[in-house]
């Protein structure tokens, strides 16, 4: 893995010095392993077909927008837009967030393309006042313009405030916070905040008879439980919805509340609040949420602490006492 | 408590014993045969007494003499009640809503024991339903917008405070409506404008369907002219401003060209785009 990471490190300083003797990449031998033998060839192609490292940004992005559910997704969320936010298209965004980008940072490349499903990609490659930008770890922001989201991948401390800035005018908004919603899947997380998941909602008319996709085992079970069970799917439903749900992978919840168990006097007599963070884990998360409360691990009806996932959008909670659930407070002091 | 169970039965039983083999046996049944008989009289004299009743009742002449009993007499406040008022109301409110549902699409069923009142709306755009929207309203304390699956660049919020939620959700509910509509009808139209028009290319667009730029070939010396259509009101299916530009400064300048303006902010782009297409003014 390093061998790899120092030969494409090597790659990117040819690419940026096409002038300087290729006579000695000629004579770079050719390594035994297959991983190094597929870098060798790579290197090869970009050779022959000259391409540069703009080129090579460009791949990688285009790769990035077929493959959108890699690395770890973050969600910020625009505040308090101006009059005009609503009419800005795309060639004064770019034109504007570019703009404000290079004022504030000299070495840095930006491409922004758009998808078809009119969502802004843009990929900062930052360097620092000595280095050229590094493109081995681009930042890319996924925004859809008239929208408040943006989502953001591999986001450094140095770029952070400047990116917060840029986006902010050029986006015509005067804030940006933190949404507390994070994810492996962009496009789990788009479908939740842009409520794309298909939810269940009370109508006047009946809804069609569920199919019955288990065999009944007992029939007395079956007489006795079946009511049950129904009541308890159709909330477990109105709560995290029907069909295929936004895969999360985690939920986080920042618990600074007073210790409360009949049990335990020690613990419930202190006047300190205790603090715990409780995490869930999943492959996907409320797919498994739902089926707990369908077949009755968890309470029905459906706590709303769980159901302020889908709900708010968000899988970060600090829970204190004086809110009766999640606070909507980020876990940094920001509004 | 064995004993008194037993004492209670059998101590009966053997009671009914002596007394069945006892000399005063017949007397007591006879007395209890008379008493039998009286009660067989009253009934027999009280189901004449309704007989009588229905017959009267029967009658017309008393009944209108009855009515008029009833008419003349006030009416006590305690006999006409706030039920029947109360009864009207629902009536009005049910042909209310279903004015509501054959007019705007809008149905309302209330939710968790009258706490809330779940809304869907249905959207249309010529005559074809397309998406069905819903919004939980929380009525207690105060009204709130609860979960729904309204996309976010619909401004629930503004909308709410614009129509005054708290007084009137009639008023905002017909405004969410309405740009619901309207955002469906734009949707719709860019896909007819996809669908039927190949020739023409799509630019630009955006999520809610307010920006839309379109490249077509002018008829006359092949020239490219770029339109962009700006929605700025979010209510409406017909564009606010509409930009052509071309590179011949001149093409533009023509009549044809200007009232081709014209009619883009007057018709949904879809039925314009043919319309020029047949007037032979595009490719």
């Amino acid at each position: 893995m390093l061998t790899q990471h120092k030969q494409l490190a090597q790659l990117q300083t040819r690419c940026q010095t096409p002038e300087e003797d290729m006579q000695s990449f000629r004579n770079f031998p050719a390594p035994s392993s297959s991983s190094g033998g597929v870098l060798w060839r790579m290197a090869h192609i970009v050779e022959e077909n000259k391409l540069t490292l703009t080129h090579l940004a460009e791949l990688e992005m285009i790769h990035a927008m077929e493959n959108p559910n890699q690395g770890m997704w973050y969600t910020f969320q625009l505040l308090e837009p101006e009059n005009d936010a609503q009419s800005v298209e795309l060639t004064q965004f770019k034109q504007q967030f570019k703009c404000h980008l290079s004022e504030l940072l000299r070495q840095m490349s930006v491409k922004i393309k758009k998808h078809t499903d009119e969502a802004v990609w843009i990929r900062i490659a930052l360097g620092s006042s000595f280095s050229k930008p590094n493109h081995l770890k681009p930042t890319y922001v996924v925004h859809y313009l008239q929208t408040p989201y943006v989502f953001v991948r591999n986001l450094t401390s140095k770029l952070k405030p400047l990116l917060s800035q840029a986006l902010t005018l050029a986006t015509r908004h005067q804030g940006v916070k933190e949404a507390n919603l994070s994810g492996r899947n962009l496009t789990s997380i788009r479908d939740l905040l842009m409520r794309q998941y298909q939810q269940v909602f009370p109508t006047k008319y009946r809804s069609p008879p569920e199919e019955e996709d288990q065999p009944v085992l007992n029939q007395h079970i079956e007489k006795e439980q079946g009511g049950v069970a129904a009541h308890r799917r159709h909330m477990a439903h109105q709560a995290f919805g029907d069909g295929m749900l936004p895969q999360l992978q985690s939920a986080v919840y920042m618990l600074d509340t007073k210790f409360r168990d009949p049990n335990n006097r020690t613990m419930t007599e202190r006047e300190e609040t205790f603090k715990c963070v409780v995490k869930f884990s999943s492959i996907d998360l409320l797919e498994s949420l739902r089926s707990c409360a369908s077949s009755g691990i968890a309470s029905a009806p459906v706590t709303p602490l769980l159901s302020s996932i889908p709900l708010k959008g968000r899988n970060y909670f600090v829970v204190t006492d004086n809110t009766p659930g999640p606070s909507s407070q980020g876990h940094q002091t920001q509004n | 408590m064995e004993n008194v169970s037993t004492n209670g039965v059998l101590t009966h039983l053997s009671q009914l014993e002596v007394r069945a083999r006892s000399p005063g046996g017949p007397e007591t049944q006879r007395s209890r045969v008379k008493e039998l008989r009286a009660e067989a009289e009253e009934l027999r004299g009280l189901r004449e007494q309704l007989k009588a009743e229905i017959r009267a009742l029967k009658d017309p002449c008393f009944r209108q003499h009855l009515q008029e009993l009833r008419s003349s007499a006030d009416p006590r406040p305690s006999e006409d009640p706030p039920l029947l008022q109360m009864m009207c109301r629902q009536l009005d409110l049910k042909d209310l809503l279903h004015g509501h549902h054959l007019i705007g699409g809008l149905d309302a069923v209330q939710t968790r024991q009258g706490r809330a009142v779940c809304v869907s709306l249905q959207t249309t755009y010529e005559g074809v339903f397309l998406e069905t929207f819903n919004l939980e309203l929380e009525l207690k304390p105060r009204v709130r917008i609860g979960r729904h699956n309204i996309p976010p660049f619909v401004p629930l919020q503004s909308l709410a405070e614009q129509s005054r939620l708290q007084t009137d959700p009639g008023a905002f509910l017909s405004t969410l409506s309405q740009h619901l509509n309207a955002f469906v009808g734009r949707r719709r139209q860019l896909q007819l404008v996809k669908e039927q028009h190949a020739s023409v290319e799509v630019m630009e667009s955006n999520l809610p369907c307010s920006i839309l730029v379109l490249l077509f070939t002018a008829q006359t010396e092949k020239a490219a002219v770029l339109c962009t259509l700006e929605y700025s009101d979010h209510g409406s299916r017909l564009p606010g401003r509409v930009v052509l530009d071309c590179e011949d400064k001149q093409l533009l300048k023509s009549p044809e060209w200007r009232s081709c303006c014209a009619t883009l902010m007057k018709t949904p782009v879809h039925r314009a785009l043919a319309r020029m297409k047949k007037s032979s003014l595009i490719l």
